[in-house]
């Protein structure tokens, strides 16, 4: 090990072990002092190579491998994935399940930004807050466990409809939590926008205007905090949302603070939206039947999840399994924000600044090659793994030597 | 020989050894056990501290390529070293002093940083990038905090006349100094919080940006001792609090509720708040803790207390 000879270079790791990020990704981070002067992303340290799976696995086996795509948004997944087959296969599903989708993915959203709320106070180091909302979030989950009886997947999606009904008790007891939890979200929204030593952690910090963010593509809420008009719950209107719009939430600042007003005026919206959902439940059988084999064609659906859109690509060649499916999760379209916001930042912000965009790495990590000539390109075994022996070879020797 | 026998007992278990350590651990558990209950979390229980501690020194040490070998092992004995001392200038557990001299005061002030110092040195002694980081910022604040923090403990001692802490004690134990200078003990309190790198000063071992800060590489006995000497200090932090600004420590029980009110409140200022950058709490040092530590001695000066 001999010492660096470019001096200006004091390069600052974050990941893929580091407290700050729960999860694998790899940022590098030049600092002159405390300013960050460049940054660099590397992702793909939890590949799990799921969309290859999904080939050899039939249409209602997929339903559960792809609801585990992400620990925290798994209801969306699986509905952008039942939303797309039931679009191949010509299934038109009865209104009250689309209507229980849309409640389930709500409440998924509300739990999924109280989470996001706790880690991200937690990066700048306020751990009451941080403790308060994870406790909040409990109600949240117990709603969720009353209705489908599980916390983290509920798996409340079938092909062709759901499997669990809003009875009139479960209604009771999710307006009862709702009443709570609007009780917290407000607190939670003066605390953040009142708390003066909080707000000197996110004022003006990591501030993209609606240009950049439109430039950089930014999606969700991380997108309506720069003021980009863009959810597809409104643009492009899937389940119970095209019969009953949700209030859209958009701030303009474009700095962390917004991001956390968006998130937690979401919250506010979604819980509006879930009261009025159990007062106007359709009546309708819950599922449709639904063929074993889905007809040949490609579908491609988008909906709404906490982070972002979410998109899905559904590929059939007639038969029991899939041809292909792509999914794009809303990270990979926020994580190359980081790099440019945290230029000229302090490090201590860099944290908060990364986990504005709430980032969910392992949802993330695919492998695309796209040939531009519009030739075929074949990925054998061996030259994957001779690709692999190459790439961590020459990653591992220079960082050992650096 | 009754004599050696007599130092021996001060420097190993009272007032600066085995009792100033147990002590120490209590402490920081009440710490810790406030804080989780104030946060709606259970806390730890009573012997987490020690169990730490015992699981640590059992724990291998790894020393990592590329530091100075002696300073690596020796920064953390001097550390805990030096805050153990002073507690020979203190009226620990309600007890008069074992030492004293005039100046010891400052003695014991610098004392009290030396674990800070340390802690800088250790962080620079390494090749780890958080703690080159870390290191930076422990030495940022403690060049930020000390001044205001020492400028506000010679509040007491302008108006008792003394630079040594027991004349100082035996003044404030007769006027509550926290109704006189009530300027100079918030400046202390959040000095000591400063000193002790707890919420929002600890910017230099925040955990989401520089991991454990200088302390990255440190493991087994290191960081045991490096731990230890921090929970000294505060036992040590509060004792001063206590005999200077809460009427003076007069017996053990004196000696609980009076260190346990300043503890509350530090737990209580923990709970609420958001760290700090780095250049925040620079900032908000000089620009209001040393000039309210001012406003207190001129304060002083006016009312007639500097003898």
């Amino acid at each position: 090990m001999t010492p660096s000879t470019d001096r200006k270079r004091f390069t600052v790791p974050i990941g893929p072990q580091h407290p700050a990020l729960k999860e694998p990704g790899h940022f590098a981070f030049d600092v002159d002092g405390e300013i960050v002067q460049s940054a660099s992303v590397r992702l793909g340290y939890a590949h799990r190579g799921i969309e290859k799976a999904t080939e050899s696995r039939t249409w209602v086996q997929n339903l559960y491998l792809l609801e585990r795509i992400c620990g925290i948004c798994s209801h969306i997944h699986a509905t952008a994935y039942c939303l797309g087959v039931e679009k191949l296969a010509e299934v038109e599903v009865p209104p009250r399940a689309q209507a229980i989708r849309s409640l389930v993915a709500e409440l998924e959203r509300i739990h999924s930004h109280l989470l996001w709320l706790g880690v991200a106070a937690h990066e700048a180091g306020f751990d009451t807050l941080f403790m308060y909302s994870w406790r909040d979030r409990e109600t949240v989950m117990d709603i969720l466990e009353a209705l489908t009886g599980n916390r983290v997947h509920y798996s409340a999606n079938v092909l062709g409809g759901v499997k669990y009904d809003v009875d009139d008790k479960q209604a009771a007891t999710i307006r009862e939590g709702l009443d709570f939890l609007e009780e917290r979200t407000l607190h939670y929204l003066e605390v953040v926008t009142t708390d003066g030593l909080f707000l000197q952690r996110t004022r003006g910090i990591g501030v993209m205007n609606r240009d950049e963010a439109e430039q950089s593509g930014v999606i969700g809420p991380t997108g309506r905090a720069s003021g980009v008009h863009r959810d597809v719950r409104i643009d492009s209107p899937y389940t119970a949302y095209a019969e009953h719009p949700i209030l859209p939430v958009y701030e303009s600042t474009g700095d962390l603070l917004a991001r956390f007003i968006v998130r937690l005026r979401e919250q506010l919206a979604s819980f509006e939206y879930i009261r009025m959902l159990l007062d106007h439940l359709p009546n309708s059988p819950l599922t449709t039947r639904m063929p074993r084999r889905v007809k040949e064609g490609e579908a491609i659906s988008r909906v709404e999840a906490p982070r972002g859109e979410l998109f899905y690509f559904i590929k059939s060649n007639g038969g029991d399994m899939p041809e292909r499916i792509h999914v794009r999760t809303p990270t990979l379209c926020n994580i190359a924000s980081v790099a440019q916001l945290v230029i000229g930042q302090h490090l201590a912000d860099v944290p908060m600044i990364l986990v504005g965009i709430d980032p969910c790495f392992s949802c993330n990590d695919r492998t695309s090659v796209i040939s531009q000539d519009g030739q075929r390109d074949l990925w054998t075994w061996d030259r994957l793994r001779q690709y692999g022996i190459n790439h961590y070879g020459t990653h591992y020797s220079k960082d050992i030597h650096r | 020989m009754t004599e050696l026998l007599q130092v021996l007992v001060t420097m190993l278990f009272f007032p600066a050894g085995l009792f100033l350590l147990a002590n120490a651990m209590f402490y920081q558990w009440i710490d810790r056990k406030l804080v989780a209950r104030l946060q709606d979390r259970v806390g730890p229980p009573w012997y987490q501290p020690l169990a730490d501690t015992v699981k640590l020194l059992a724990n291998e040490e790894v020393l990592p390529f590329g530091v100075n070998k002696w300073l690596f092992i020796g920064l953390p004995i001097i550390g805990l070293a030096g805050a153990l001392t002073t507690a020979l200038y203190l009226p620990i557990a309600g007890l008069p002093p074992a030492y004293g001299f005039p100046g010891d005061l400052i003695v014991t002030v610098y004392m009290l940083s030396m674990l800070t110092l340390c802690l800088g040195l250790a962080g620079a002694n390494t090749r780890d990038r958080f703690s080159m980081v870390g290191a930076t910022r422990t030495l940022t604040q403690l060049f930020s905090y000390e001044a205001p923090f020492l400028l506000a403990l010679l509040g007491p001692a302008l108006a008792a006349g003394s630079w040594q802490l027991s004349d100082i004690m035996a003044y404030a134990s007769g006027n509550w100094l926290l109704l006189t200078q009530p300027i100079g003990f918030v400046v202390v309190i959040i000095g000591l919080m400063g000193k002790l790198e707890i919420t929002p000063f600890d910017a230099p071992e925040a955990e989401t940006e520089i991991v454990a800060g200088a302390l990255t590489e440190y493991s087994g006995r290191g960081l045991a001792l490096f731990r230890l000497g921090q929970w000294v200090e505060l036992v040590i932090g509060l004792t001063m609090i206590a005999a200077f600004y809460l009427g003076g420590i007069h017996n053990p029980l004196d000696y609980v509720i009076k260190t346990l009110f300043p503890l509350l409140i530090i737990a209580g200022l923990q709970t609420l708040m958001t760290r700090l950058r780095i250049d925040q709490t620079v900032g908000m040092w000089w620009r209001y803790g040393a000039l309210l530590a001012l406003v207190q001695w001129l304060l002083i000066f006016l009312m007639g207390g500097g003898q």
